[in-house]
């Protein structure tokens, strides 16, 4: 579905952000990709749906080279959501938002209708449509933002920080888009700094440092490994390091989990 | 291009003879170039002015920058030689208006791209200029790089929504404006707001004349530098008149 063939990427000022990376991402995974800040976490994900073209090797989505393509036809199988909400809603109501990237895309009035029933349903945003997305809540805008993606169906899902900012009901809310996307076999793939969020997802890991991949793993593998943690600066989960302190050689995954190993073992 | 622009606008501190002079000498020089470029009469003249700038951006080594700044104003300068020339003005006389205007933006940008904002804030507080006024302008300049990087980050979460900035006629590439311009302005607002209160929350107002941090101190070779451009410049300008 995704794949970098030693890709290197080098700014206009020189700065060598990419190098040489190799990665594949298949279209029904979850992946994590972890890292310091300017490791070249959101370069690599802007090299997904064509924004940022590799200067030396190629990115293949789905075969096709990104650089024979559009940044729109791209977007279509793999909708990256950004940051910062303030740097995309621009419409005058939450539903003329979602509508957007469904005119886009060309879709039909009656389907543009269909999908965004669907989607406000999805994300509780039915009885905020008719406001002006400027005045929603940090919350609510990143939703909105996550939802405005996922009205055209993307193949992969890519959020770029995604709990920045979020109180624990949109944590919450966004395990639960996760997994749904998941059960509908769609690729979720997920940069961020909190490990704490992305821990409980035990899911495919990928450190960068330095424009480089360090480890490429299961999350139990990585976040156990303190020595990599060290080089890629990036702290080990709670759980983990917990689970390092009581040295077993498999970690909590979750507190049930260990209370459950806890209670037995004792 | 959004890009090279920020390029071309951000200022960045090199350590060059030029950079270490004081504001004030900069400023000198570069009104000096300003105005013998503005008084120059014809195409030798201005390719001489031209030289003499080159030679101060050359030692401090901003001569691609500045060239990267005169690209976008070729365009203009362009627009200036086709205008006049169709007004009926002789091809010698639209070239040396052309070329003018070039001469007086790398005067400016002289000065612009040896100078950090602060140093130009302390030159205009050294001209007892009002504080809230200094304030205001600094920040302006500060905030245009800080806009850019804003409008390229806009950019690339439009496309990936599928927005093709460069696709249909006049009126649909005007419209594909709107979801940039929005979020470019709504975050200028948000941003003046946040500022506003992060200075309130420091003390800004809090005396009437606050202290600086650095002193403004004008050397011997800012002297010597001073008194060059003037000289030069009246020289150059007696020179024209007569030759």
């Amino acid at each position: 579905m995704i794949k970098f063939e030693s890709v290197t990427f080098i700014r206009p000022n020189g700065v060598v952000a990419l190098k040489d990376i190799n990665l594949e991402i298949e279209k029904n995974e979850l992946v994590t990709i972890v890292g310091a800040n300017g490791a070249g976490k959101t370069t690599l994900l802007k090299h997904m749906n064509g924004l940022l073209k590799p200067t030396k090797g190629r990115v293949l989505i789905d075969g096709v080279d990104t650089r024979k393509t559009s940044v729109a036809s791209l977007s279509k199988k793999i909708g990256l959501v950004f940051q910062n909400p303030d740097h995309q809603l621009f419409s005058e109501s939450v539903e003329a938002e979602i509508v957007f990237g469904l005119k886009n895309f060309g879709f039909d009035e009656r389907e543009i209708k269909r999908r965004t029933e669907k989607i406000l349903e999805f994300f509780g945003l039915k009885e905020l449509r008719d406001r002006a997305p400027l005045t929603l809540s940090g919350g609510e805008k990143k939703r909105l933002c996550i939802a405005a993606v996922l009205a055209w169906d993307p193949d992969v899902l890519v959020l770029d920080e995604p709990t920045v900012g979020q109180d624990l009901q949109n944590r919450l809310k966004l395990y639960e888009v996760i997994n749904e996307l998941r059960r509908r076999g769609k690729g979720v793939i997920i940069v961020s700094h909190d490990i704490e969020f992305l821990w409980p997802l035990q899911a495919r890991t990928i450190v960068m440092a330095d424009g480089e991949i360090l480890k490429d793993g299961p999350a139990y593998e990585v976040f156990m490994d303190r020595e990599l943690l060290k080089a890629a600066r990036i702290r080990q989960p709670q759980l983990a390091e917990l689970s390092t302190k009581l040295s077993l050689n498999f970690p909590f995954k979750g507190v049930e989990d260990a209370v459950e190993r806890l209670l037995r073992s004792d | 291009m959004a890009y090279m622009l920020a390029e071309g606008l951000t200022f960045r501190y090199e350590d060059s003879p030029i950079h270490r002079r004081d504001p004030r000498a900069k400023l000198l020089l570069s009104i000096c170039l300003f105005i013998v470029a503005l008084s120059s009469n014809s195409v030798i003249h201005i390719l001489i002015v031209l030289a003499l700038i080159s030679i101060p951006a050359m030692i401090a080594n901003i001569l691609k920058r500045m060239a990267k700044t005169l690209v976008f104003s070729l365009t203009f300068s362009v627009f200036i030689f086709v205008v006049n020339f169709a007004v009926g003005y002789d091809v010698m006389y639209s070239l040396t208006l052309a070329l003018r205007f070039i001469a007086i933006v790398a005067a400016a940008s002289l000065f612009f791209l040896t100078t950090s904002p602060d140093e130009l804030e302390y030159v205009m507080r050294w001209m007892k200029l009002p504080r809230d006024f200094v304030f205001a302008f600094v920040t302006a300049v500060r905030f245009v790089p800080v806009l850019l990087l804003d409008l390229l980050q806009i950019l690339d979460a439009q496309k990936s929504r599928g927005l093709e900035v460069e696709r249909g006629g006049p009126v649909k590439r005007i419209r594909n404006l709107i979801p940039i311009l929005i979020p470019l302005i709504v975050n200028a607002l948000i941003r003046s707001g946040e500022l506003a209160e992060a200075m309130e929350a420091r003390g800004y107002g809090a005396v009437k004349r606050p202290t600086s941090l650095y002193v403004l101190s004008f050397d011997k070779w800012d002297a010597i530098l001073s008194s060059l451009s003037v000289i030069g410049s009246v020289i150059f300008i007696y020179l024209s008149f007569l030759l």
